[in-house]
């Protein structure tokens, strides 16, 4: 059959196609809002089609105003555009099935045709759709500039698949490049900005950012400044590395370096790790290579240590070597920034830790835990320096730790506590866990061992962590789980007991909580706010700082303030920011902490006296969506010190947010 | 919310079936309220639905209280949406419409032998019948119809129907060969009707009754029985028209409806007579009032509801139908998917149905599990896929042919 025949043939279908769209448009148009979602899927389904059809995309533009008027989001995740989030798109693109693939297509239709100003939405002005745009096609790089050519997009190819390609080109058409890249970088800054110990993400976003520059060259305006620095502290950190050559080349330029150029190079990579957060596959390289021709004493320049961390080296100069030689590797280069900061934090000064790290050295590993690492981190290097680099990150970050995507935020928390509070208790719990395949814990007197107990809420394996989290999480989610098995019943919260007994001694053993169990509605919820101000803000206190970090429940919301479900974090601080505001600084185990949780509440993790991982809001937003603190039981607050308005504020956020429909009736 | 509408008619639907929500709720002069299980309420409460809570399972003699509590609300008539709903709208409206007769006649309605024999009595053409109580009626009814066939032992059988007394379509609908097949027949099945099997063609008419006179008539074109239908019917079937439209005022009278839906079925034989095969007192299956509305454009709910209504006038009913047949805007059809194979694990669309001019859309899902449940007697399908076109014969064999394509592999 010729081309030409093959596309009249084509043609006819697609006039048949658009009348059968205008039947099912004008059904949906007539629908009830009840009765709309029963017939959405007829029309995605033919809209489904249209976009497979020539001119789909275009065709399908210029229903999709009207498309969203009959109601084709309505009753589903796409009813309320302004609270859309742009990074579950690329999601929905590559796992979604093709009801959602069309519907998240139409959906971006919509947006453009807002933005274009061909549309309105209430509530949802052409800035933000323009917005929205730019960022989903931030998070979609590979597609607007390359095409699905990533090796993961191919394997899931569907006939959907170069649609998507060309809506992207057709979004693109329409918004333009430079808005894009702009954007992507200040998203990175921004996840760097919270030094996370799992890097591998935005190493891909910077990867592809480097790509489409040397592509698309005079395509991209100003948004070269912010990504330049990006690229170069992965790419080329020093006058050494700066042209990319490989790490065979660079380490024949080292080898004829003098002694000044080599200090440059090391205060060069120290300087972008610092400043980035991110650690180059020449800086291990570099590290590896000071130790065997022997100049240690480049070693603190090469971390950018200051004189805690100099002082920290030279006392533990062995091991620090050591934990080089046997754990930074280029596959493991990041964990350079954990020793750095381990040094920082002197924790090498406690008894107990150097020589649990030399235990960890030195652990064999079970079949098990080996078999696991290997699986998730690879062969390159035995599983115990993937287990070894980690245990320095973690150690060195603590508020590094995430949850990934896992239902597992009790079990990071814990380890972010301990790493924090407790190190060498965490060093045995691992060295535990990698060699024995099983971790004991007590709870109120009685034994729980996790080699015993059926899995908990992670349910397999955890492939998303850092090789700490992936070996102990599910052990700890586990025992969280039994722990909260015999608690069953007794008519309060079980964190009432666990977290106690779960994290560590210095959890306070008065439990306040703003919900009566059973029924979920407030409890005395005026005295909770009271209880948490007079404990914690150190206006009211007394002026006592916080000793420890103390686990806390939140009720968390939406960005249009709705209550989304309740999630562990931890209390790090209270304290007044540049500016003068009393903001609470905590952790949250989630793997993005910068959030918008409605009502103006946004938690701010960059430029409010945040230290690095630590989250912040001010002090009576983050009491408004407090459900669950805990406190020293014999200091008996003040209540009535604690000013009204104060109080008043939290009170109304919570009141108009989660605890809408929670009054007691 | 109720209220607020204007003076026509109160109507109360017997089921929950969300078109039909939808269909009346947009009747801007007619009040309404569903009367449908507990499990229903708090959907209707969150979209302002009127609703009664009720149990259709529970047994009939609560009838007379949900009646009089009708009463008391002031709805006019109710209208049954599914075969359970059948008797129990008789028993209501015989208590609103102040009717007794009503009752009896739901009871026709809801027993296929009474049903048959009182089409019987009225001079209506039917098959053999018969009742049949155990697994023993089955076997000698089969006999003896081959008897009477003059069929010698060794003979290919000709089939007997066996149905369900009182259930809806193809529901316990089974085709009975062999005395074998009679064992895999489960003892609750029973009592049921046996019918002798008549070699012919097998349709469908909607009629919309008001005032004793059909008000639109359907012919629904079945292409495979329990696999496709589509509407309006081919010219070859459409010509029988005349004499199917003296058939059905056969009926009205001798089951003395004066106004409603009624879906009967209808066989013709190669020598054109015509065997009635059983009707319905509530809206088709296989989403015919979908096809309706794609083909016509009215909304055959609310034509349901105006034929309910006593308070509708004629001059409502003159302007709402459309004229059958000439009125059609193309042919709509669908067809119900079966798994072909007995091990599946996705559901692929053939190629040439998505490529099809005449392919609007699908209702299919993908499978939750891969082994496929053997059919017993005509089962349920998994899906309905929808056609829509003008050529009439080119849609019968685009119907016919789905069944011979995979949709699940």
């Amino acid at each position: 059959m010729s081309e030409e025949t093959g596309s009249r043939q084509a043609a006819a279908p697609v006039d048949s196609l658009e009348r059968s769209i205008e039947s099912a448009v004008q059904r949906l148009e007539r629908a009830r809002p009840f009765a709309k979602p029963g017939m959405a899927p007829s029309v995605l389904e033919l809209a489904r089609r249209l976009l497979l059809a020539p001119d789909g995309i275009a065709r399908l533009y210029r229903l999709a105003p009207r498309l969203d008027a009959a109601g084709i989001f309505h009753g589903s995740d796409w009813q309320h555009p302004e609270t859309l989030l742009a990074g579950l798109v690329a999601n929905t693109f590559e796992q979604g099935d093709r009801q959602s693939v069309t519907i998240e297509c139409i959906s971006l239709l919509r947006a453009l045709a807002v933005a274009n100003g061909e549309h309105i939405c209430p509530g949802y002005s052409p800035e933000q759709a323009r917005h929205f745009l730019t960022q989903v096609m931030a998070h979609n790089l590979n597609r607007v500039f390359a095409g699905s050519a990533s090796e993961v997009l191919r394997l899931r190819q569907s006939e959907l698949t170069p649609v998507v390609d060309q809506l992207f080109a057709f979004l693109v058409e329409h918004i333009g490049y430079e808005d894009i890249l702009g954007k992507l970088c200040d998203e990175i800054w921004r996840i760097l900005g919270q030094r996370p110990l799992q890097v591998q993400n935005v190493k891909a976003m910077i990867t592809q950012i480097a790509l489409t520059l040397t592509r698309s060259e005079g395509l991209i305006g100003d948004a070269r400044l912010g990504a330049d620095r990006l690229i170069s502290a992965l790419f080329g950190p020093t006058q050494g590395c700066i042209d990319d050559p490989g790490l065979p080349a660079y380490r024949e330029r080292l080898e004829a370096m003098d002694f000044n150029a080599l200090q440059q190079e090391a205060g060069g990579f120290a300087r972008a790790m610092h400043d980035v957060g991110l650690v180059s596959d020449y800086h291990a390289s570099f590290l590896r290579w000071l130790l065997n021709v022997g100049r240690q004493e480049l070693v603190a320049d090469a971390l950018g240590l200051s004189s805690t961390g100099r002082d920290c080296l030279q006392c533990y100069s062995e091991l620090s070597y050591r934990l080089i030689t046997e754990a930074i590797h280029t596959e493991t280069a990041q964990a350079v920034y954990g020793l750095a900061m381990l040094l920082e934090r002197g924790i090498l000064y406690m008894p107990a830790i150097a020589p649990g790290l030399w235990r960890q050295i030195a652990l064999p590993l079970s079949g098990q835990a080996a078999n696991t690492l290997a699986v998730v981190f690879g062969t390159a290097h035995p599983p115990g320096v993937y287990l070894l680099a980690a245990v320095i990150a973690v150690l060195g970050q603590p508020l590094g730790v995430g949850q990934g995507n896992n239902p597992t935020c009790q079990s990071a928390r814990a380890i972010s506590m301990w790493a924090y509070s407790d190190p060498d208790y965490l060093l045995q719990m691992i060295a535990q866990v990698a060699r024995f395949d099983s971790l004991l814990m007590h709870f109120e007197g009685q034994a729980i061992n996790s080699g015993t107990l059926a899995a908990g809420l992670g349910l397999s394996v955890p492939i998303d962590n850092d090789p700490v989290s992936t070996l102990l999480v599910p052990h700890l989610d586990r025992i969280y789980h039994e722990m909260g098995q015999r608690c069953a019943g007794r008519g309060e919260d079980p964190h009432c007991w666990i977290n106690p007994e779960f994290h560590g001694w210095w959890v306070g053993r008065e439990f306040a909580i703003a919900v009566d169990v059973g029924s979920g509605q407030l409890k005395d919820y005026d005295r909770f706010l009271r209880h948490f101000f007079a404990s914690y803000h150190p206006l009211y206190n007394g002026n006592q700082p916080m000793i420890h970090p103390q686990p806390a429940g939140l009720a968390m919301t939406d960005s249009l303030g709705r209550f989304v479900g309740w999630h562990a974090i931890s209390l790090m601080r209270v304290a007044l920011d540049q500016a003068g505001t009393m903001r609470v600084y905590f952790y949250n185990p989630n793997n993005d902490s910068g959030q918008d949780w409605g009502q103006e509440v946004t938690v701010s993790t960059q430029g409010n006296g945040e230290r690095f991982g630590e989250s912040s809001l001010p002090f009576p937003q983050l009491a408004s969506r407090l459900y669950i603190f805990h406190d020293e039981p014999l200091s008996v607050p003040p209540l009535d010190a604690v000013p009204e308005p104060e109080v008043a504020a939290a009170r109304e956020l919570a009141l108009a947010s989660w605890a809408r429909d929670r009054l007691p009736g | 919310m109720a209220n607020s509408k204007g003076n026509k008619g109160y109507v109360a639907l017997l089921g929950w079936v969300l078109n039909a929500i939808d269909a009346v709720d947009r009747m801007e002069d007619r009040r309404y309220v569903v009367v449908a299980p507990e499990w229903a309420r708090e959907y209707a409460e969150s979209n302002n639905i009127p609703f009664i809570s009720w149990d259709f399972e529970r047994i009939n003699d609560r009838s007379v209280e949900l009646a009089e509590r009708l009463k008391e609300e002031g709805v006019d008539v109710a209208i049954p949406l599914f075969e359970e709903t059948v008797e129990w709208a008789g028993a209501i409206n015989s208590v609103l419409l102040d009717n007794p007769r009503l009752l009896g006649q739901s009871l026709l309605f809801r027993d296929k032998a009474l049903m048959k024999r009182r089409a019987q009595l009225g001079g209506i053409r039917v098959g053999i019948f018969e009742e049949a109580h155990d697994k023993s009626d089955v076997i000698r009814f089969l006999k003896r119809v081959n008897q009477a066939l003059l069929k010698l032992d060794g003979d290919p059988n000709d089939p007997i129907h066996l149905k369900a007394f009182d259930k809806a379509g193809c529901l316990g609908h089974r085709v009975i060969r062999t005395p074998d097949e009679v064992d895999s027949i489960p003892d609750e099945e029973f009592p049921s009707l046996m019918e002798s099997h008549l070699d012919g063609w097998e349709f469908a008419v909607e009629a919309w009754i008001h005032d004793g006179k059909i008000r639109f008539l359907n012919i629904s074109e079945y292409v495979t029985l329990g696999y496709s239908v589509f509407v309006p019917a081919s010219p070859e079937l459409e010509k029988w028209r005349p004499r199917i439209t003296e058939e059905i005022e056969k009926l009205i009278d001798t089951f003395d409806i004066s106004f409603g839906l009624i879906h009967p079925e209808y066989f013709v034989t190669s020598d054109g007579k015509m065997y009635f095969g059983e009707v319905a007192y509530r809206p088709p299956g296989f989403k015919v009032f979908e096809l309706l509305e794609r083909a016509y454009g009215f909304n055959a709910y609310q034509a349901t509801v105006l034929c309910f209504d006593p308070h509708t006038t004629e001059e409502e009913i003159t302007d709402f139908f459309p004229k059958e047949v000439v009125d059609a805007t193309g042919h709509a059809g669908c067809f119900g998917v079966y798994p072909r194979r007995r091990v599946v694990s996705e559901l692929v669309i053939p190629e040439e149905t998505e490529q099809d001019p005449f392919f609007e859309y699908h209702e299919l899902q993908a499978p939750l599990e891969n082994k496929v449940t053997k059919r017993t007697a005509f089962g349920t399908h998994w899906g309905l896929v929808y056609f829509f076109g003008d050529d009439p014969y080119r849609m019968r064999e685009l119907l016919k042919h789905q069944e011979s394509l995979d949709f699940y592999v």
